[in-house]
């Protein structure tokens, strides 16, 4: 079962690899966010599929606390924008 | 199976790593700094070590992502345009000289621990003296208290630097208002801080909580009360206090102080910063909670900045 878990965390961290070449590509800054936000909930997905694999709770933690701090940096981001709905 | 996962995830560091130190926009940088950091808290939990991946994950991509982002937005405003410009060659052969010399003490440093000197085996016979059964716990709160004593008074001078960096006549004022200018992202932003302030809270109660026993501990759940802190001062929940409000500096030196207290009654018990028998896990729980209050606010106003001119808020209700 383990052996499962980790071949799902290899496939999810892979999706973070394609989200990455996202924000490199961009082109605009939103893209860029967006992509990193997607990396961001991908990394989470692997740190569950890990602690699973592992059989050790404490994993799920680290997941909350991405996942609670994710969202500021989102808000941060909108807050520096010019306007609302414009991609500088 | 374990080893290619390691594989790819070195790779994935090693690259988010590279590109956030060399692409030219500043955002792309920064978006790549918070994926380094996301996944260098990955790899702390592959290595088993999950205190430091809490750490990592929670000031290293959270935090410090979010301090880039309104640092960036801030040289905007001033007329930056935000991206890197060449510098001259001497300074920048001068800095590869400098972290290559860094890169190399390190990594002699690192490889000249025997692998078989692990700190483990000396502090697992001494934990049930203490109670508690994280053992980084246990190294940070009592075998090595002074190292965290002194990071303490660190983090409250640090913010003493940035209020430094007042302008004239601003002191004792607030710092810029760091909510949305946008009335109807306001009241989005509001309503998300409304929601986000208490789970952050109870998130960073239970993680102090479970410092004692499992991963956690007052600097990772100081770090999510700062997020917490910070997304409702972004939507106007919470105005920023004036640096001068009693009940904020009380909130600052809390943690620091009692830690010191403590520490100094320790004397009656043997020395300076030793736990009377029996009481060790009451008094690190206790030093932990006021600990945590303490580096939260701290952090949320090193994000906030020094005091600025006219910085008036709309909301005079404190958040100390």
């Amino acid at each position: 079962m383990a052996d499962w878990f980790t071949l799902v965390a290899i496939f999810l961290l892979l999706t973070v690899a394609a989200a990455l070449v996202r924000c490199w590509r961009g082109p605009g800054p939103v893209e860029r966010i967006m992509a990193a936000q997607l990396a961001g909930t991908g990394v989470i997905g692997v740190a569950v599929v890990l602690g699973a694999a592992r059989g050790d709770a404490a994993f799920l933690d680290a997941a909350l606390i991405g996942t609670l701090l994710a969202a500021i940096a989102v808000t941060a981001f909108v807050r520096g924008t010019a306007k609302p709905g414009a991609k500088e | 199976m374990t080893f290619a996962f390691d594989l790819i995830l070195c790779l994935m560091i090693l690259g988010t790593a590279a590109i956030a130190l060399f692409v030219r926009d500043a955002l792309a940088a920064i978006a790549f700094f918070i994926a380094f950091g996301n996944l260098m808290g990955l790899a702390w939990l592959g290595l088993d070590a999950v205190n430091v991946a809490l750490a990592e994950i929670a000031i290293g991509a959270g935090v410090t992502g979010v301090l880039l982002i309104l640092a960036r937005a801030r040289l905007l405003a001033l007329g930056d345009a935000a991206t890197s410009t060449g510098s001259p060659l001497l300074l920048r052969l001068g800095a590869l000289a400098a972290c290559a010399g860094f890169v190399v003490l390190l990594a002699a440093a690192v490889l000249s621990i025997p692998p078989e000197s692990g700190l483990d085996r000396v502090v697992a016979p001494l934990m049930p003296g203490l109670g508690i059964e994280n053992r980084v716990t246990g190294v940070l709160l009592a075998f090595r208290a002074y190292d965290t004593l002194l990071e303490s008074f660190v983090l409250l001078g640090a913010l003493v630097a940035v209020w430094s960096l007042a302008p004239a006549g601003a002191w004792p004022g607030r710092p810029a208002d760091p909510g949305m200018a946008d009335a109807p992202m306001r009241r989005v932003a509001g309503t998300f801080g409304q929601l986000l302030l208490p789970v952050a809270l109870v998130m960073a109660a239970y993680l102090v909580w479970a410092g004692s026993d499992l991963p956690g501990g007052a600097f990772q759940a100081g770090t999510v009360l700062a997020g917490g802190l910070l997304v409702a001062g972004m939507g106007g929940t919470i105005g920023l206090p004036s640096s001068d409000q009693p009940l904020l500096r009380a909130a600052l030196v809390l943690g620091p102080v009692v830690f010191l207290a403590i520490g100094l009654a320790g004397v009656a018990a043997g020395g300076l910063l030793v736990y009377p028998a029996g009481l060790a896990k009451a008094l690190i729980v206790t030093i932990e909670y006021t600990l945590f209050l303490s580096i939260g606010v701290t952090l949320a106003l090193l994000v906030a900045g020094p005091p600025m001119p006219g910085a008036s808020d709309p909301d005079p209700e404190g958040k100390g």
